[in-house]
C-alpha cells in the first residue's frame, strides 16, 4: 500500500469528492432499485437514511464495486468503483449480513482480513483493530458463538484492520445493544475526526441524527433529500401533520379550531376529529387554549402520520 | 494461489460431518472389494476389479459425488451466506480466489478417490496389478480436477448447482452418453476412463474413448472451465451480497 493511499488526506486537499454518483440508476429486470440519483460524499460521517427496501444497500453495493450501475456513474476518488480491485486498498466494508466464518475466532477472522490485505505486520494491525472495537475479551472465542452485537463489532474490526480512508457500513447498528451502539458511534466519530469518509445506512432516524453530519434520504430508489441533517430534520418537522382528536364535543371543537391560523382543515370522523395542521409546534400550543375557551374537554390527541414512511413520502412528494 | 483462501476453504469444506460422510462414502468400495474377495466366484478378479469396482463404482459413482459435494460447496456456500464479500473486498485478483477454491476442493476429492481406488483394488486383486491400480488412482485424481472445475463454475451460475450437477452426472453421463456415442466427448467420466485405459497395461479394461483424445479433452475442459469461472467471478453481481 502506498503512503498516499494509507494516509487520510486533509479535507482542504480533497478537490474531488471521495464518492460521486452521477445520474445513477440500477434496475433488476423490471424492478427499479435506484432511480437517477446524484450526490457526492466528502470526508466526515454521512448517513444514508431510508425505509427498508428503499435502495440503500443497492447504493452501497454500487459504491463498493459489487454492482454495476445500469446507467450513470459511480466514482470513488475519481475512479469507477465497478471492477476496481485497487478500491479495496483504502476501503473498508461492513455488510449488513451477519455471517462470518463461524469456526474462526474473532482474532483469526480479523487476522485473515489483514493477511488478505497483505499487511506487512498483520498481527499488530489485528491487535489494534480488535482493541479499537473493544473486543479484546472475546477475541479468542469462535465467532459462531458471538451475539449479533459482537458480530457487528468484529466485522467493524475486520473493516478497519487496513486503516481505510473510506468506510462503508450497511445498517451497522442492527441488533447492537445501547452500550455497544454508543461505543461503536464513538469509534466512528473518532475515525471521522481523523479525516476519513464514513458512509452508513440506517432506517432509524435517531441513529442518523446522533451520528451523521450530513444525510442522504433515499425513498423508493430516489434521492428525497440531502445535505445538513438539521435542515432535513426541520423539513420533516415543518411538514403538514394530521392529528386525530377526541373530545367531549367534537363539533364545537371543530368550529373553534378552524379559526386557528395553524389549522389547514378539519373533518369530523367516527367519534372524533381529523385535523390537518401546517405547523406542528404552533398547532400543539394552540389546541389546549382553544379547547378550554370553547368549554370542551380533550380526551385524546394523537398524531396520525408519524411513521417514518409517511415522513419519507412527504419528502419525496413535496 | 492465495494460501489464506486455500487454508480457509479447506477448513470450511472439511467440517466434521461432511468429512465423516465423505470418508464413509470412500470406504464403500473397500467393503465391496472385501465381500468380493471373500466370496467364492469364478469371475476373473482383474476383469471384475477393472470394470466393476474401479470403473463402475469408483469412476461412475464415488468420483462425481465426492467432487460434486466439495466443489459446489467451496464457493456456493460463501455466496449463499454472504461471506464471499470478505474475499471479494480485498485487493486480490479474482483468479486467485478461483484457483485457491479449486485446489481446496480438488485436493481432498482427488486424495479420497485415489486412495479409495488404490486400496479397494489392492483388496480385490489376489495378485498385485500395479499398473491397473496406479492408472485408476492417477485417472481418478485428474478426473476430480476436471469435475471440480466444472462444478465450481456451476456454483457461480446457479444456487442449485448440486441439483444440476446430479443431472449432469446421472442423466447426461449415465444415460445420454450410453445412447448417443457422439456425446461421450462431453463426458468427464469418459475422459477419466480413457486416461485410465491409456495408463494401464491390463488388457481386461477397454475404455470407449481413445486415451490420448481423452487426456487432451480433459485438459482443455479443465482449463476452459477455470477460465470461465474466473471470467464469471470478475463480473459477479448479486443483490444480496450485503
Amino acid at each position: 500500500m502506498t503512503d498516499d493511499l494509507k494516509k487520510p488526506p486533509a479535507a482542504a486537499q480533497t478537490i474531488e469528492p471521495v464518492i460521486r454518483l452521477d445520474s445513477t440508476s440500477r434496475w433488476f429486470g423490471n424492478l427499479v432499485a435506484v432511480s437517477d440519483i446524484s450526490f457526492s460524499v466528502d470526508p466526515g460521517i454521512t448517513g444514508l437514511l431510508g425505509p427498508n427496501g428503499a435502495g440503500k444497500s443497492t447504493v452501497l453495493q454500487m459504491i463498493a464495486g459489487f454492482l454495476r450501475p445500469s446507467s450513470g456513474s459511480v466514482l470513488v476518488r475519481g475512479r469507477s468503483s465497478w471492477r476496481n480491485d485497487k478500491l479495496y486498498r483504502y476501503t473498508g466494508l461492513v455488510p449488513e449480513r451477519e455471517a462470518v466464518y463461524p469456526f474462526l475466532t474473532g482474532y483469526q477472522f480479523v487476522l485473515l482480513n489483514a493477511r488478505l490485505h497483505k499487511l506487512p505486520n498483520a498481527a499488530e494491525a489485528t491487535a489494534r483493530a480488535v482493541r479499537t472495537v473493544g473486543l479484546e475479551d472475546a477475541q479468542h472465542r469462535a465467532t459462531g458463538g458471538y451475539s449479533k452485537g459482537m458480530k457487528q463489532r468484529v466485522k467493524l474490526a475486520a473493516a478497519l484492520v487496513h486503516d481505510p480512508l473510506l468506510l462503508l457500513l450497511d445498517e451497522p447498528f442492527n441488533g447492537v445493544d445501547p452500550a455497544q451502539r454508543l461505543h461503536m458511534m464513538g469509534v466512528l466519530r473518532e475515525l471521522a475526526a481523523e479525516g476519513r469518509t464514513i458512509l452508513f445506512s440506517s432506517h432509524i432516524l435517531e441513529e442518523v441524527e446522533r451520528l451523521a453530519d450530513n444525510v442522504l434520504v433515499i425513498v423508493s430508489g430516489r434521492l428525497a433529500a440531502s445535505g445538513d441533517f438539521r435542515r432535513i430534520r426541520r423539513l420533516m418537522t415543518d411538514r403538514p401533520h394530521t392529528f386525530v382528536i377526541r373530545s367531549s364535543d367534537n363539533r364545537r371543537l371543530a368550529a373553534a379550531l378552524i379559526e386557528a391560523p395553524s389549522v389547514k382543515g378539519v373533518e369530523l370522523i367516527d367519534g372524533g376529529l381529523s385535523v390537518r395542521a401546517s405547523d406542528f409546534g404552533a398547532f400543539a400550543l394552540a389546541v389546549p387554549p382553544v379547547a378550554r375557551d370553547a368549554g370542551v374537554t380533550l380526551y385524546e390527541f394523537v398524531p396520525a402520520d408519524q411513521s417514518l414512511e409517511s415522513v419519507f413520502s412527504y419528502l419525496v412528494n413535496r | 494461489m492465495n494460501r489464506e483462501i486455500f487454508a480457509l476453504s479447506l477448513r470450511q469444506l472439511l467440517g466434521r460431518r461432511r468429512t465423516f460422510a465423505l470418508i464413509a462414502l470412500a470406504l464403500l468400495p473397500l467393503l465391496v472389494a472385501l465381500v468380493f474377495r471373500m466370496g467364492d466366484t469364478d469371475t476373473d478378479p482383474v476383469d471384475w476389479t477393472a470394470n466393476g469396482l474401479l470403473a463402475g463404482l469408483i469412476v461412475y459413482v464415488l468420483l462425481p459425488l465426492v467432487t460434486l459435494v466439495l466443489s459446489t460447496t467451496s464457493l456456493g456456500m460463501e455466496i449463499e451466506d454472504g461471506t464471499i464479500v470478505y474475499l471479494l473486498s480485498k485487493p486480490l485478483s479474482r483468479a486467485q480466489v478461483i484457483i485457491a477454491k479449486l485446489v481446496a476442493s480438488w485436493l481432498p476429492a482427488g486424495a479420497l478417490v485415489s486412495l479409495s481406488a488404490a486400496s479397494s483394488a489392492a483388496i480385490a486383486l489376489p495378485e498385485s496389478e500395479p499398473s491397473l491400480i496406479l492408472a485408476f488412482a492417477i485417472a481418478g485424481c485428474l478426473g476430480a480436477l476436471a469435475y471440480s472445475a466444472v462444478f465450481l463454475l456451476l456454483s457461480l451460475l446457479t444456487s442449485r448447482a448440486l441439483v444440476f450437477g446430479l443431472v449432469y452426472v446421472f442423466i447426461w453421463e449415465g444415460l445420454v452418453t450410453g445412447i448417443f456415442s457422439g456425446t461421450r466427448a462431453l463426458s468427464i467420466r469418459e475422459y477419466t476412463l480413457g486416461v485410465a485405459d491409456l495408463l494401464t497395461a491390463a488388457r481386461q479394461f477397454d475404455a470407449r474413448l481413445d486415451g490420448v483424445t481423452a487426456l487432451v479433452l480433459m485438459v482443455v475442459v479443465t482449463i476452459a472451465f477455470v477460465a470461465l469461472a474466473i471470467r464469471r467471478l470478475n463480473r459477479f453481481e448479486t443483490r444480496s451480497l450485503f
